[in-house]
């Protein structure tokens, strides 16, 4: 075992005496600058033969520990309790036994970018032919030691056993005969069946659950050294900004404060502690430059700008809807801020961070410092959430040019807001789109344009539809975008189900028997069909509530949602339960499957309801979970999560919960009330319900309209509180803010009532906007 | 200065001023304790002082004087805490990083009622967030845990 190993393993109980010393693990993580100096020798000069490593993915100790090398990253998803089941189940290892150590940065692990949920599917035949390979050798030591053929011997938590016998040796005590053996080729050796797995396809709880209920789980932020100093930086305020001038004296007074330093990306200070850095920071003195003054509203107009003329749709078309759905930026906003230590020493570094792929991490960290790869490790530690942020290794680098400028050990961290304001946002888009059906109401035709600010491509749809035209365009603010949960499913997925329901809505057909009529797809059928039964799709609610369906297919499964909601007439949302129907092909550990897609749909419902990243004057205003709020306890629905098997290949799990969530929420919510949500986050679109005849609405206005939903015309009807009886102007705008039509209405003693007549519209959501020269109205309506 | 923390004193030489939390992960080592905003809004950062949950990003070392803190690695070392107990048992954790301050969170509320109904534990554990969404969870792992 490498002694760089030792810090890095994780067991899932203690089993040892004194055979081996773990004393850095135990005291708190406290490192010897000796053992920081042995960390980057690869060779630790370990003479005797401890373990028994046939090949880079699994080693078996003296011990009869059972190491799995982990080459993805654990961001909780349960890569790491996965991985290890996989391996130990082939090598039928005891459990108990089995412990995990996370790969370094290095190429011999192959590709270890941790995204787009291909762990699973990449990694799944390599460690099972992994731990057969070292099965084989095991059951072939045992045959060599009692003079039986291989035949004879089995094997079963990590010990083989003589088939009509009963002499049985450890795997420990197999090592030494082992070693002697040539590895055999992985296509050699043969690989269980299904029914044969005892680990594979039953719950396993995270592997590390045990040390994060002590406290002793280690992430990116927990690693320390004796020496460690702190640091964080200040960075411009503005997305495009410049630093201009500084003066430092003040921070330099902060006791604990060690130096200031000028990098690229701002201005570090290093301090004795955590706080320090932050009082230091506090005091620095910065004037920036604001090299780009604009607002969310710019990008979004000039999206707007950028939609141009559609194409018309087939002659087939009996009724069309157009218009726009709209997304926001989102920010990763992962639960532990960015952080990482680094150390650089006599031309190597050392990092220890929280990262999706320490690869970059290393090939980053060495561009920046001027070294070799080969003089980089970087060793993977827990991460306290990914989403896809960790992707890119600003802050490794950060880490990494601190300890170079100030020759310290650096623990460099963002605060919250440092990291909400600086990070690769999930990009923001509109999509234009029209669609429409034919007179027997089946869908004639799908045309949509996506403009974005970073890469969305528009996605077909998982259903028939004939006659797709998917037109794209972009606008770049230098915003610095990237990969966010799910990805580009994430707008596609909303816009294209949202869409599916609006068609099934026109044609006057129920959601679920639309969808399920216009796909082939067996697995697509199979979710719809039971997440429809669970739900008891069709069935009364009460007044006020509403059902949601939508599904997605994806990272090599097919999921499906069903949401359930209520909205009271004052426009208050409540999400009661969320249906769920997955199809992962095959289920590698049930348990953390259904974790990961309640999990997810949390993640969808928050950043569906509440969450932006906005812009003004160049600076991203949301700075923490105060103003990119997240669901808690109280908010969260009810959850009733089906699995079905369907194949013996598994697919990822991470991300496939997220994208239809969020149409199936907005789904249920124009099913109770019939406000079509086209425009994230929801909490932009007031829920008050249009269909009652009259509502209070305020202290100050009362608005009511009828019909609502309407067919060609409706008519209002105002009594304002603080109006002095002038002509009242109002507008009927879309959900662009484009006017449809401008009127003034007369007083008439009373009220103000008005007419409106739009036969040629397209169907959807439209407001009627009107100030008392106090505040400004803004009341929903529903076209049919 | 002397701390009380998980039933040791512990002699620190710091400003008076600097929160509770970073005395814990940077000068104690006990990085159990984690940082999530520093502002008081996440409650990652939850221990309890004198049994009542608090974050320790908001209270300066001075204010605290005899008062005894408990932070995660002081509920048990062994995991044998009945919260930590049915935490594992019914695998509540994804990254993990919020569960000590939900850990904390839910010991303070079970120290002042033993047998909590959902309301009083939707309230208790109201402030906390977790990223990852394992709200359903946290709470079905308090009821067993009070269930003991
Ligand atoms: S870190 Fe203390 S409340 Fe967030
Ligand atoms: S488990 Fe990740 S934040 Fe709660």
């Amino acid at each position: 075992m490498k002694m760089s190993d030792k810090f890095n393993i994780t067991r899932r109980r203690f089993i040892f005496g004194s055979a081996l010393t773990f004393a850095g693990l135990a005291s708190g993580f406290i490192f010897s600058e000796k053992a920081l100096a042995e960390l980057i020798i690869t060779n630790d000069g370990d003479n005797k033969i401890m373990s028994f490593a046939p090949s880079i993915w699994v080693e078996i100790t003296k011990e009869n520990e059972v190491i799995v090398t982990i080459a993805r990253s654990e961001i909780g998803q349960g890569v790491r309790t996965s991985f290890a089941m996989i391996l130990a189940d082939e090598l039928d290892a005891d459990w108990d036994l089995v412990s995990v150590r996370n790969a370094e940065g290095d190429s011999k692990y192959g590709n270890q970018s941790t995204g787009g949920s291909t762990s699973i599917r990449t990694f799944w035949q390599p460690l099972r032919l992994a731990g057969a390979q070292a099965k084989k050798m095991l059951i072939t030591a045992a045959s060599l030691i009692w003079g039986i053929s291989e035949s004879n011997c089995y094997a079963e938590k990590s010990f083989v056993y003589e088939k009509n016998g009963n002499r049985k040796l450890s795997y420990a005590e197999l090592i030494d005969k082992a070693l002697t053996l040539p590895v055999p080729p992985t296509d050699s050796v043969t690989l269980k069946k299904v029914s044969d797995f005892r680990l594979i396809g039953k719950t396993k709880w995270n592997f590390d659950e045990p040390d994060i209920v002590t406290g002793k789980a280690k992430y990116g932020s927990d690693y320390r050294v004796e020496g460690v100093k702190f640091a964080v930086i200040l960075r411009s305020p503005y997305i495009h900004g410049s630093l201009i001038s500084y003066d430092d004296t003040e921070a330099k007074k902060v006791k604990g404060v060690l130096g200031v330093y000028q990098i690229n990306e701002g201005l570090a200070v290093v301090a004795e502690n955590s706080w320090a850095a932050l009082e230091g920071r506090n005091a620095l003195k910065a004037s920036w430059k604001n090299n780009s003054n604009f607002n969310s509203e710019d990008i979004r107009n000039a999206f707007i700008d950028k939609i141009g003329v559609l194409p018309n749709l087939p002659a087939i078309t009996s009724k069309f809807i157009e218009g726009v759905y709209e997304v926001p930026f989102l920010a990763h906003a992962t639960m532990e801020p960015m952080s990482a230590f680094a150390h650089f020493k006599d031309g190597k570094c050392e990092v220890w961070t929280g990262t999706q792929n320490p690869q970059t991490a290393r090939s980053d960290v060495a561009n920046a410092l001027g070294v070799f790869q080969t003089n980089v490790r970087v060793n993977v530690l827990l991460s306290g959430g990914g989403f896809g942020r960790r992707h890119d290794n600003d802050y490794v680098v950060i880490a990494a040019k601190i300890s170079k400028l100030s020759g310290h050990p650096i623990l460099f961290f963002y605060t919250k807001e440092d990291d909400i304001k600086n990070d690769n946002y999930r990009p923001a888009s509109i999509h234009a789109f029209k669609v429409g059906i034919t007179a027997n109401g089946t869908p004639s035709g799908w045309i949509q344009k996506v403009i974005s600010q970073g890469d969305v491509s528009p996605h077909r749809p998982n259903y028939d539809i004939p006659n797709i035209t998917n037109l794209s365009d972009s606008k770049s603010y230098g915003i610095r975008t990237g990969p966010w949960r799910s990805v580009d499913y994430t707008q596609n997925v909303f816009v294209n189900e949202s869409l599916m329901d609006e068609l099934a809505n026109l044609a006057g057909k129920d959601p679920y028997h639309f969808r399920f009529d216009l796909t082939k797809d067996g697995r697509l059928k199979n979710v719809l069909k039971l997440v429809a039964e669970k739900s008891n799709w069709g069935s009364e609610l009460p007044n006020g509530w509403g059902r949601g369906i939508a599904a997605f297919v994806g990272y090599g499964a097919y999921i499906a949602h069903v949401v359930e909601v209520s909205v009271s007439q004052s426009g208050k949302l409540k999400i009661h339960k969320v249906y769920a129907v997955v199809d992962p092909g095959f289920a590698i550990n049930p348990g953390n499957i259904k974790n990961q897609i309640m999990g997810a749909a949390i993640d969808a419902l928050s950043t569906a309801l509440n969450t932006e990243i906005t812009i003004k004057n160049g600076e991203i205003q949301q700075s923490g979970f105060h103003n990119f709020r997240w669901l808690t306890m109280e908010d969260v629905p009810d959850f009733d999560i089906d699995i079905i098997n369907t194949s013996e290949t598994p697919s990822g799990m991470g991300e496939v919960g997220f994208p239809s969530v969020t149409p199936a929420l907005c789904n249920a919510i124009f099913d109770a009330t019939g406000i079509r949500i086209r425009k994230l986050p929801i909490a932009q679109t007031s829920l008050i319900s249009g269909t009652e005849k009259k509502s209070q609405l305020s202290n100050n206005v009362e608005f009511d309209a009828f019909p609502i939903p309407f067919d060609a015309a409706f008519k209002v009807t105002i009594k304002l509180k603080r109006w002095n009886g002038q002509k009242l102007d109002i507008s009927i705008v879309d959900i662009l803010g484009k006017k449809l039509s401008d009127t003034s209405l007369e007083f008439d003693g009373t009220s103000y009532k008005g007419e409106f007549n739009f036969p040629t519209i397209a169907a959807g959501a439209y407001y009627v906007l009107f100030t008392d020269g106090i505040d400004s109205y803004s009341f929903p309506i529903m076209k049919k | 200065m002397i701390l009380n923390i998980n039933n040791k004193n512990y002699e620190i030489d710091v400003d008076p001023d600097i929160p509770l939390l970073w005395v814990l992960r940077d000068i104690l080592g006990l990085t159990g304790t984690k940082f999530g905003c520093g502002i008081g809004v996440c409650r990652s950062c939850t221990v309890l002082i004198d049994g009542n949950a608090e974050q320790s990003c908001l209270i300066p070392v001075r204010l605290i004087g005899s008062k005894k803190i408990i932070t995660i690695e002081g509920l048990s070392e062994d995991g044998s805490h009945p919260l930590q107990k049915a935490w594992v048992e019914i695998g509540v954790s994804q990254c993990g990083y919020c569960q000590a301050g939900q850990i904390m969170t839910a010991e303070g509320l079970l120290r002042k009622k033993p047998n909590p109904g959902i309301e009083d534990i939707n309230e208790a554990m109201s402030s906390n967030i977790c990223r990852c969404g394992t709200y359903n969870k946290i709470r079905d792992a308090i009821i067993l845990a009070s269930k003991g």
